[in-house]
């Protein structure tokens, strides 16, 4: 259980998130919908402890992620913006560092990275270095490494991108698996046909704020429109033209 | 975990990560290797000069003129006289083929036997600093056998020959032959911090300016790891292989020193194993100080290269002091241990002097570098959690 209240964030004098709040409950997908540069990144790094907001609360299961951001960080696993690899250590390196890093060790870690090596298919490619890794491998094993700690909370921020059908195809069943498994997932995108196909719940921001916030259809019926796509936009506020 | 149990998990994978480094590993080589044998090689020259004025070929033009004179040059040690013709001296000279050429006049033993000055003319090249040390010696030759026929000449008219000596000089010598090694060893504790600067750089900038620049801090960071735990393990990884490189050095630049012909040098290279372990009792804490400045420097950097830059130029401020010190000499300054590198470029000229300071000094020595590396530490692991740095790519 996730609960965002009144987040805000400014980079000088410009609002990046006004005034960002929404829910994420167990078990469901809750997708962050909004146009580059909404404010989908910023809301999820300060979710993530990284960021730190001029004002609001962000809780993790009653976990306050400023005043113990540690505590916070190990109810998640998160896919962040930047998802860097080291180029001379082998997937399943990576896998086992963050491992450790969450305090997991011996044969429990050896069988937890043996697992997430498997469920990602990186079998064959788990003892090599990542220097020549394609992008969907490497997304591969940054989610891997994320999830290491197996994580009630997790947060993937725009998954998907740079990747071909098939690798989009695993991470959305992934995402199923997580919900299955009780996983209270976040995901950002600016994708509709992704958040429509995998979401139990729609939370639209632009420029900076909650814009609208249900399922599907709520959001089709506060739009007046049929068509999901035109329902965000004109949610997001792009159908105005800008005066020239 | 404890804070320190993180750091090691750091430590173990920054380790790895730089063992796998080729660039982290050859300039770890380079600083072992290459400029030790560099200095190496660099006093054997010196010395082979010096020994290229014990043992002299004499090139003399118009011997035939001065047969009692060569044949006392004959007999003076390390001297081996042969004939060159008058008419190339100069050119042989100019064309370096000859260091130094020695023509006798053709009235030398008619002015011999006159009692009047015989001349000669000695041809060098000024310029030429690899041959002053041998004109030098053929002067003093020269020298030598005109003031002993002179002798003779005083006792053969019936006069004591020191009459002709109005001031007799006495030089004494205030450095010791083990001072005067430390001159030439200075070099060493500068090869020293050069090794700790260029082993632990390496692991430094990947480790801070790498990971920014790979994208890969971010998501370090959202691992439940307090950020001085993420910097002491980069720390420690930096200064274990700047510790390395010091070792390394160390041994290499010994092995080195000792194949050097000292006693060409006038001196006996009479390092001691526990003057080595002096050393590194007084650079290994300096090593540590040092990765710390590395790891801080680079952290303001975005990319390896930005940090190359900040660093090349980092380096010189620890470096200068000990290029001045091998021309001016900072032994016999105590008062300078408390100074970062300036106190241990200080305490190891005393140590290579034989002067071994006291205990004190290197316990506030080690200290004050020890205390300003982890404070260092601790502000680079403030720089981590900055969003200016966590973010800005």
């Amino acid at each position: 259980m996730i609960a965002i209240r009144e987040a805000r964030k400014r980079f000088g004098d410009v609002d990046a998130v006004r005034r960002v709040t929404f829910d994420a409950a167990d078990g469901t997908v809750t997708g962050l919908l909004g146009p580059n540069g909404a404010g989908k990144t910023t809301t999820l790094r300060m979710l993530t402890g990284l960021m730190t907001p001029d004002g609001g609360t962000i809780h993790v299961d009653g976990t306050d992620v400023f005043a113990d951001p540690l505590a916070a960080q190990r109810l998640m696993g998160v896919l962040p913006d930047s998802r860097g690899l080291y180029p001379r250590l082998t997937a399943r390196e990576h896998i086992q560092y963050f491992g450790r890093l969450h305090g997991l060790g011996g044969s429990d870690l050896a069988s937890r990275v043996d697992r997430l090596i498997h469920r990602f298919g990186l079998d064959a490619l788990a003892d090599r270095r990542v220097a020549g890794f394609s992008q969907g491998e490497r997304t591969k094993v940054a989610i891997a490494r994320a999830l290491v700690h197996q994580p009630r909370h997790v947060i993937l921020d725009e998954p998907t991108n740079g990747l071909d059908v098939m690798s989009t195809r695993s991470v959305r069943d992934l995402i199923r698996g997580l919900r299955q498994e009780g996983c209270c997932v976040i995901f950002s995108s600016h994708i509709m046909q992704e958040v429509s196909a995998l979401c139990d719940r729609i939370v639209m921001i632009a420029q900076g704020t909650v814009v609208a916030d249900g399922t599907a259809d709520d959001l089709r019926r506060q739009a007046g429109r049929t068509d999901l796509e035109d329902a965000f936009v004109a949610l997001a506020g792009l159908d105005v033209e800008p005066a020239i | 975990m404890t804070p320190f149990r993180l750091a090691w998990i750091v430590f173990r994978k920054e380790l790895l990560d730089g063992t796998r480094d080729r660039r982290s590993l050859l300039t770890l080589l380079f600083s072992a290797v290459v400029t030790p044998l560099l200095f190496g090689a660099m006093f054997t020259v010196i010395a082979e000069r010096r020994k290229s004025a014990d043992e002299i070929a004499l090139p003399i033009a118009g011997a035939e003129h001065a047969p009692a004179f060569v044949d006392w040059l004959k007999q003076q040690t390390g001297v081996i006289v042969v004939t060159a013709p008058a008419a190339d001296a100069e050119r042989a000279v100019r064309d370096r083929t000859e260091d130094v050429v020695l023509i006798i006049d053709k009235d030398f033993d008619r002015n011999m036997a006159r009692a009047q000055p015989a001349p000669v003319k000695l041809v060098s090249d000024v310029t030429r600093d690899s041959a002053r040390p041998k004109v030098a010696r053929v002067r003093n030759l020269i020298a030598g056998y005109s003031q002993m026929v002179g002798g003779l000449r005083l006792i053969s008219r019936g006069v004591a020959p020191l009459v002709a000596t109005a001031i007799r000089i006495e030089e004494v010598e205030v450095s010791s032959s083990q001072q005067r090694l430390a001159t030439q060893l200075s070099i060493l504790p500068l090869l020293l911090v050069l090794a700790a600067l260029t082993g632990g750089m390496q692991i430094a900038i990947d480790s801070t300016a790498g990971e920014r620049e790979r994208g890969s801090l971010e998501p370090l960071l959202l691992n439940p790891v307090p950020a001085s735990s993420l910097a002491l393990g980069k720390w420690l990884a930096a200064s274990l292989f700047g510790f390395g490189a010091v070792i390394f050095s160390m041994l290499m630049t010994i092995n080195i020193m000792r194949r050097v012909p000292w006693h060409d040098l006038g001196v006996r290279f009479t390092v001691s194993d526990a003057d080595l372990l002096s050393l590194l009792a007084l650079v290994l804490p300096a090593a540590l100080f040092l990765s710390a400045l590395l790891l801080f420097a680079s952290t303001f950097a975005r990319s390896f290269k930005e940090a190359q830059g900040y660093l090349t130029v980092l380096m010189l401020v620890p470096l200068l002091p000990g290029m001045v010190s091998t021309a001016y000499p900072l032994s016999d300054r105590p008062w300078l241990a408390p100074v970062p590198i300036l106190g241990q470029y200080a305490l190891s000229a005393d140590v290579l002097g034989g002067k071994p300071p006291p205990l004190a000094s290197y316990v506030i020595a080690g200290a004050v570098v020890v205390v300003l590396a982890l404070a260092l530490v601790a502000l680079t692991a403030r720089l981590l959690r900055r969003e200016s740095i966590v973010f800005g790519r």
